[in-house]
């Protein structure tokens, strides 16, 4: 049986999780420029924050959903993989269609390893937020 | 305190958050893959964002 109030924890710390992502991710961006930037960062604010909620929402819903079921001991590891594996999965459908319409979705390796990097990254913030709402700081 | 925890675990709540969720992932699928036709703007809204995770772009 799904437990309500620990999937809605779950949510709830996703979002906290990724709106400090969204924001972190911005910061990161402007120090590795990895791709040209379209927009200022006033309107980036926007897409980032947004974004990361998303992935947030999804991050922590899931987490909560199969928390007991993932390896590892701690949630930071298995908020990690969670966040890679649905990193993966994107990238896996990302590739496809650059294989289809390579001039639609141009596939870059370099941008590619900067977003796995950015999803463990994710996966550490979720994983450090459902520790300290659900137990508390423990060292 | 157990009326409490049934409301809180009820078929609605579940349902709610299931539906919430599903939202989510389709609002993910749009803003990773750009798709223009399920929300005009997507693609420009969110390219540099797009990029920055490592999706493939033009």
């Amino acid at each position: 049986m799904i437990d309500y109030a620990i999937w809605k924890r779950g949510i709830g710390s996703g979002v906290v999780a990724g709106i400090v992502w969204g924001w972190l991710a911005m910061l990161i961006h402007t120090v590795t420029g990895i791709s040209p930037v379209e927009h200022s960062i006033l309107y980036n604010m926007f897409p980032f924050t947004i974004g990361g909620v998303i992935f947030g929402i999804l991050s922590g819903g899931l987490l909560a959903l199969i928390h007991d079921r993932l390896p590892f001991k701690t949630s930071f590891g298995k908020a990690v993989m969670l966040t890679s594996l649905i990193w993966l999965m994107l990238h896996v459908g990302g590739f496809l269609l650059s294989l289809i319409d390579s001039g639609r979705y141009h596939y870059s390796s370099r941008e590619a390893v900067h977003g796995l990097i950015l999803f463990v990254l994710l996966g550490g913030i979720l994983g450090a937020v459902w520790q300290v709402r659900n137990r508390g700081w423990r060292v | 305190m157990e009326q409490c925890i049934e409301k809180e675990n009820s078929l609605a709540g579940i349902l709610l958050l299931v539906l919430f969720m599903v939202i989510s992932a389709i609002a993910m699928g749009v803003i990773v893959y750009g798709i223009d036709s399920v929300m005009p703007g997507a693609h420009n809204s969110f390219h540099d964002f797009r990029h920055f995770i490592g999706m493939p772009c033009h």
